[in-house]
């Protein structure tokens, strides 16, 4: 049957490929590791020839030598390189230690295959869990990211519970398509939606004519589902000289994760339990009141007021009542692995509990995962991810309003004389100046986003050929993303703003559901084929499959019946539906040609198509090329140089971003006019032919090594341009129209990126590890067909991005008294000048201390925060004397005296330097544990962690990491009262067994 | 084993399969294409669209009546989230009127929406053979009310940039008309009022969809018509064309002793897909973050006993003060986030009869005064009968009668009056115009 087998294999495929046997002094045997488990798939090598072969699955190998005695050199994955000397031919078995160093030997960067990162052409990042989660578990996993890659810049949202960052990778990569880039989880393409819960019925926030309306609610994104603890590597392809393989979406970049999976052996159990508090980062404190002051801006009748409440001890700084509260962190992992053979097993249960520095803000997680191997045929290996999520999170009532209701936004108008506690029958009394009580805001509304996902990736790898030069696998995958979403906000009709008198809506609920479902279906063929002068080939050949599904219904309920929040129970219902389907499917191909380690050369192409696009099966391609040059492997320096490594390389590769869904049509929106139905315009035009955006970048690098691995260098540059940007260009309204969504333009991406890594110490007790990097872009609108026009904020009088041919793409313009041709002056960019990290882990025998420093220089926030502050004179810093150039007015008043003829004072350097993570831990000897049930234990760490420790910036509000627009824009830095980030302080007791 | 063979042949099967098939065609699932109706519209279809052009007639109108309130001084918007009302409208300090700003931007491209909505609908009447859903008459009927309603869309945005002009011809969005002054303007406003009261009068008895209650009483086309009319009077007032006004207001729904509040209204709900009535803010959540207070002259310069100050204001507890300006009474002219606004109504007419009638009738302009002035409590006019008395006297009656509906900036604009306009702070300035939006690249 077996032999039956291999003939039909063989039968199958021999036609195809040329096959080689040759008979010579054999030696043969099984490559096991330490504890007796098989290495697969190792190389074996004679030594100073191009002779070799690999393992197969069970370790066994066999070559044949050209002379006896020979050295074979055996090497894999994740092991420490193996030298053998062999004398005569037989059986030569050997043992392999796994190698500490083993991530960073191979990076993941096909869809199916990976590389060895000394070949890689691209400047690929990855870290390993203990980078990921090891310091200090980070609040959510795209937080896990900062300071650790370059090109890499990650912003918060705001403060929030339950996460909202955006990722940026290398600069601006669009103007109105996505920014975010593809997740990809075991294979899975993760959904990262931010789904609004529809608080603009209560902000209003974008009356006013701002139409970015959903993207002010301060949604979540979904990455921050998944569990941190549970993974075990990540990737970044940055740009598309590294992710042209991954074709339309790949623009923005790729984020490949990869999670923990069991090994043979002994069943591992892992415990840990962090248990901690978050407070505010900064607080911005009172403005110094006096009475003459309170006399000047808030007149006679506050004065009294103010002079009353003095004299009784009442007064109230509000913004410490609201934001001071110390949240309480819980944060459990147990893990559980191990397995055979055959089978091996990965299972982990993970439970957060965070509550927020507002009070009845929170989040709360349970993530379940099991990922399965098994191999139930030596040439069949199959792989199951699984993982449940659900999560609530309570986000508070933030961000802009043009309602004065949002608790940011009323803070700023809230003055310390003022009484806005309950009295003793919980009764709230109306805030005199203001449409809301804060307090009451705080206590009543609720906004709640609630969660439950299932994560499934699966892949069967089939080795259909196998010879000691050749071999062909197919490689079969799907994944499934299936999540519903529900979002629950109720404003009470007790609250002082639901008030009929006070034109109020008389209680207000919002629920939205969203059900989402992604699913993928990917085939791979590889082959891989080795020459007898050492030149390996490997080809491979794919199709991807893609479905994007997501139904979002919206119901609001106004005038609420009694405390009833069912949305029936209501005088004005009212519903909306979104639905968003994506259909894709692509090919690619790509030879990898290996010249003995000293040249590797990539060329590939994917094609594509979108039903996003105008004609959905017009197939766009996308091709790659890349050429590695390892030139420690010429033999110029003798063995034992200092040199470890010498690459130079270049890579170039072409990338898409797909138009915006909807982005075709031009579409009638429904309405009701007293109740009778109608279908209007909404003042956008299609564009029929709207196709990709086309990213091209071209990388070039260069990596060193030297002393065995205590130091090493690599540096990067690269041009990204981005054509057929997508762009919302501005139409004449009397067309019935103010936007069109068309390609129209270009930009343009340079950056450095620099990395050093040493271990400058490295002694028995004590070891210290050191890593700096730094990296700065700039980029450029090269081309732009529509005329300039500004976006991303609230006008030119307050400061505001600005798209314009031959200018930065994040410029930063407003009015001002010196105006350029275009009638704006430009006062700053939001881009960085540069971006350092450090990072440190310092080892003294059973001590650990790591702690990563991350410096932002440059890169400019619009902060109107503070002018709400100032139109209400409560701005802590109102009466210091600073800003006014003539030094006689108030900060306050000098940036009151400057709106309407300057906007400079509203935008602001954002630079920070912080104390990123900081982890201190402490491993329980081994003496200590033996006797510990039975010696069951196999260590015990204790130790104290904790995020944003340290913050230093100028910046003049609570933090110049924000974004009132959300995660998916190029635009962020503008800050309209968010909720303040918060730094976390975190225990840790950590029992593996 | 070779089950395993037909399972991954199985599997080959099944990617290439679903790889090779086409990517379909996904039309938008949020709404129906603009080009959906270009071969076959329904007649539940038009009452749709129909629907839609009432619908976005309302869009941003609180920002066009608060442009013609604030610069006409009948009353101050307080906003405590945009502070462009009380700078730029009233030219306070340096501030000047700003061509890509929401005052001017948001009720222009509204205007037009409406204007693109109605004339999408004329294009579908024209690329079809629609015998088998609708009557001759019927089509007739609904391009008659179609044409009124882009009349009357192009009016408002005249209203806004007066000499600067409009477009008239905007059919064609990748082919738009020319600007065109005033005068030009409003002869091509009247030319769309003309061509649809033709259509109307061979509108047969109904239309093939029906209108809100804002239209009961007008919703057939001979009523429409009036309607119809009654605008076409008030362009003619405007064109200074007394002639003409009295022979538009002969066809209208003017009625000297009939109800002052008779007419055509815009209409509001709080349905969550519907707009709310913008100019409404309670005396409760008036604020200097919000308010609309009445201009101090409107009560010290109205006579005595004239209901129609205490009917349409209402004095606060204490005074709000904004950016150096003070008031204690707010608007009341409409007092519910459901309260209609009237588009045109029988006073107007009332007082554009007089208005027509000062040269030629002075006895019938005085009666006619003598009609509103007495419907606000207020005995009959004793003034002069001259020319210049009667104008003072009929745009004092429309400054009252017509509070806070729009008229009085531009009343005083085409009596070259601007300059008796009272300025509240010295260095403010009453405006002629609204500059044309920068977007229109002109």
């Amino acid at each position: 049957m077996k032999q039956n087998n291999l003939n039909y294999r063989v039968l199958l495929f021999l036609f195809l490929f040329p096959c080689f046997v040759f008979a010579q002094n054999t030696i043969s045997g099984t490559v096991s590791t330490d504890a007796g488990e098989p290495v697969p798939f190792a190389n074996v090598i004679e030594q100073g020839t191009s002779n070799g072969t690999t393992t197969d699955v069970d370790g066994n190998y066999s070559i044949d030598v050209g002379s006896l005695p020979a050295t074979l050199v055996i090497s894999s994955l994740g092991y420490e390189t193996v030298e053998r000397a062999v004398t005569s031919a037989g059986t030569v078995n050997i043992t392999m230690a796994e190698s500490a160093e083993a991530l960073e030997e191979v990076i993941v960067t096909g869809l199916a295959t990976s590389i060895k990162r000394s070949n890689s052409a691209n400047a690929v990042a990855s870290i390993s869990a203990e980078k990921i989660a090891g310091t200090t578990p980070p609040p959510t996993l795209d937080g896990a990211l900062y300071g650790k890659f370059t090109g890499v810049v990650i912003n918060q949202n705001s403060g929030a519970p339950g996460g909202g960052l955006s990722v940026r990778l290398r600069g601006v990569t669009s103007i109105q398509g996505n920014t975010q880039p593809l997740y990809i989880v075991d294979g899975v393409y993760v959904d990262n939606s931010s789904i609004a819960a529809g608080l603009n019925a209560v902000s209003a926030a974008a009356a006013g004519g701002n139409s970015a309306a959903l993207l002010q609610d301060n949604a979540s994104n979904r990455i921050a589902d998944l569990n941190p603890d549970d993974v075990e590597r990540i990737e970044i392809l940055k740009g598309a000289s590294a992710a042209a393989i991954y074709g339309s979406r790949a623009a923005a970049g790729v984020v490949i994760i990869t999670t923990k999976r069991g090994k043979s052996g002994e069943t591992k159990f892992k415990f840990n339990q962090s248990v901690g508090w978050t407070e505010a980062v900064n607080l911005l404190g009172l403005r110094d009141y006096t009475e003459s002051r309170v006399l000047d801006t808030f007149g006679e009748s506050a004065a009294q007021d103010f002079v009353t409440a003095q004299s009784q001890g009442r007064i109230i700084d509000y913004e410490n009542e609201l934001y001071g509260e110390k949240g309480i962190h819980s944060i459990t992992n147990f893990s559980m692995s191990g397995g055979n053979k055959d089978t091996k097993y990965y299972a982990s249960v993970a439970y957060n509990n965070e509550d927020g520095i507002v009070r009845r803000t929170g989040y709360e997680k349970l993530s379940l995962r099991m990922n399965l191997n098994h191999k139930p045929k030596e040439w069949l290996d199959l792989s199951l991810s699984t993982n449940f999520v659900n999560s609530s999170s309570d986000r508070g009532f933030f961000n802009n309003d043009n309602s004065g209701t949002t608790i940011g936004v009323t803070l700023t108008g809230t003055t310390p004389w003022l009484q806005l506690f309950p009295d003793a029958n919980g009764v709230y009394p109306d805030n005199p100046s203001g449409a809301s009580n804060p307090l009451q805001t705080r206590d009543l509304v609720t906004n709640n986003e609630k969660v439950n996902r299932f994560i499934m990736g699966g892949s069967a790898t089939i080795d259909i050929f196998k010879t000691d030069k050749q071999s062909l696998e197919l490689i079969l995958g799907g994944g499934l993303d299936v999540y519903g979403q529900q979002s629950r906000a109720l404003f009470p009709k007790e609250l002082q703003f639901q008030k009929p008198a006070n034109g109020g809506l008389n209680g207000v609920s919002i629920q939205g559901d969203t059900q989402n479902k992604n699913y993928n279906l990917q085939g791979f063929l590889v082959h891989n084929y080795e020459t007898n002068n050492d030149i390996n080939f490997r080809t491979q050949l794919g199709a991807t499959r893609l479905f994007f599904d997501q139904n979002t219904q919206l119901i609001t309920a106004t005038g609420l019946v009694a405390s009833e929040s069912n949305v029936d129970q209501a005088a004005n219902t009212g519903v909306n539906q979104t639905r968003a389907k994506v259909e894709e499917s692509g090919f690619f191909i790509q030879e990898e040609i290996n010249f003995q380690d000293k040249f590797i050369a990539t060329l590939g192409v994917r094609g594509d198509k979108s039903s996003n696009n105008g004609d959905p099966n017009e197939i766009f391609y996308f091709p790659k090329g890349s050429l590695a040059v390892n030139l420690n492997n010429f033999g110029f320096w003798n063995e034992d140089s200092k040199w470890d490594a010498f690459k130079i390389r270049a890579a170039y590769g072409e990338a898409g971003n797909i138009p915006p869904i909807g982005g075709k049509f031009t579409s009638y929106n429904s309405f009701s006019t007293d109740g009778l139905l109608g279908i209007s315009l909404v003042g956008i035009k299609g564009s029929p032919d709207l196709a990709f955006e086309r990213q091209k970048e071209l990388e070039f690098g260069i990596d060193l090594g030297f002393f065995g691995g205590r130091i090493s260098f690599e540096g990067t540059y690269y041009i990204k341009t981005v054509e057929d940007l997508i762009l919302r260009s501005a139409l004449e309204p009397s067309t019935g129209f103010t936007t069109e969504i068309s390609n129209a333009g270009e930009l343009e991406n340079k950056g450095w990126e620099l990395g050093l890594y040493t271990i400058p110490v490295d002694t028995d007790d004590f070891l210290w590890e050191f890593g700096v990097n730094f990296f700065k872009n700039t980029s450029e609108i090269t081309q732009l067909d529509v005329a300039p026009f500004n976006i991303g904020a609230f006008g030119a009088t307050l400061g505001t991005y600005r798209i314009e041919e031959g200018r930065s793409a994040t410029q930063l313009v407003g009015i001002g008294p010196n105006p350029d041709e275009s009638g704006f002056q430009v006062f700053g960019d939001a881009e960085p000048d540069f971006q350092m990290a450090f990072d440190n882990v310092l080892q003294w025998r059973n001590l650990e201390l790591k702690f990563l420093w991350q410096w932002k220089n440059g890169g400019d926030n619009v902060n109107l925060t503070t002018l709400l502050s100032d139109l209400n004179g409560t701005t802590h810093d109102y009466d210091t004397i600073d800003l006014d150039p003539s030094g006689t007015l108030g900060n306050g008043p000098y940036r009151l005296s400057q709106l309407g003829s300057s906007a400079e004072v509203f935008i602001e350097d954002a630079s920070y330097l912080r104390l990123r993570e900081l982890g201190f831990y402490y491993s329980v000897p081994d003496k200590f544990l033996d006797g510990l049930l039975g010696g069951a234990i196999d260590g015990v760490r204790l130790g104290f962690s904790g995020t944003n420790l340290v913050n230093i910036f100028d910046y003049n509000s609570y933090d110049p990491e924000v974004s009132n627009f959300g995660g998916n824009t190029a635009f962020t830095g503008i800050e309209v009262t968010p909720f303040p980030s918060s730094k976390r302080f975190l225990f840790h007791v950590g029992v593996n067994f | 084993m070779k089950n395993y063979i037909y399972k991954i042949s199985f599997f080959i099967a099944l990617l290439v399969g679903t790889v090779s098939c086409n990517i379909e065609e996904i039309v938008d699932l949020n709404g129906p294409e603009s080009t959906a109706f270009a071969e076959s519209l329904t007649r539940g279809d038009l009452q749709d669209l129909i629907g839609g052009v009432l619908y976005s007639s309302r869009l941003r109108l609180g920002t066009y009546y608060d442009d013609c309130g604030v610069i006409g001084r009948e009353y101050w918007r307080f906003s405590g989230s945009d502070p462009r009302f009380t700078t730029d409208l009233l030219g306070g300090q340096n501030s000047v009127l700003d061509n890509n700003t929401f005052y001017i931007t948001g009720p222009w491209a509204s205007r037009y929406r409406t204007v693109k909505n109605a004339n999408l609908i004329l294009g579908f009447f024209d690329s079809q053979d629609l015998s088998g859903q609708f009557t001759q008459q019927e089509v007739n009927a609904a391009r008659g009310l179609l044409n009124t309603f882009i009349a009357y869309e192009l009016l408002l945005n005249l209203n806004l940039t007066n000499e600067g002009g409009i477009r008239l011809d905007v059919s064609d969005e990748n082919n738009l008309g020319p600007f065109v002054g005033r005068t030009a303007a409003l002869e091509g406003i009247q030319s769309f009022l003309t061509e649809g009261a033709s259509q109307l009068n061979n509108g047969g008895g109904s239309f093939p969809f029906s209108l809100t209650s804002g239209f009961a009483g007008f919703d057939t086309p001979g009523t429409f018509r009036q309607f119809n009319r009654a605008i076409a009077a008030r362009v003619a007032a405007y064109q200074g064309n007394s002639g003409a006004v009295l022979s538009a207001l002969n066809e209208s729904f003017l009625s000297l002793n009939g109800d002052l509040n008779t007419g055509v209204y815009y209409t509001f709900s709080q349905d969550q897909t519907d707009i709310a009535n913008p100019l409404f803010i309670s005396a409760g959540g008036s604020s200097e973050a919000q308010a609309r207070i009445v201009q101090p002259l409107f009560v010290s310069e109205a006579e005595a006993g004239d209901t129609r100050v205490a009917g349409k204001t209402i004095q606060l507890g204490e005074t709000i003060t904004l950016d150096d300006l003070t008031g204690d009474y707010i608007v009341n002219r409409y007092t519910s986030l459901t309260d209609n606004i009237p588009i045109i109504r029988n006073e107007e007419l009332i007082l554009l009869y007089a208005e027509a009638n000062i040269s030629g009738n002075s006895g019938e302009a005085v009666n006619a005064l003598n009609i509103i002035r007495n419907s606000a409590g207020l005995g009959n006019y004793g003034g002069g009968t001259d020319s210049a008395s009667l104008t003072d006297e009929m745009l004092n009656q429309r400054r009252y009668s017509l509070f806070a509906e729009g008229h009085r900036w531009i009343d005083m604009r085409r009596y070259n009056r601007l300059g008796d306009l009272p300025l509240d702070r010295p260095d403010d300035d009453v405006w002629s115009e609204f500059p044309i939006p920068l977007t229109e690249n002109q």
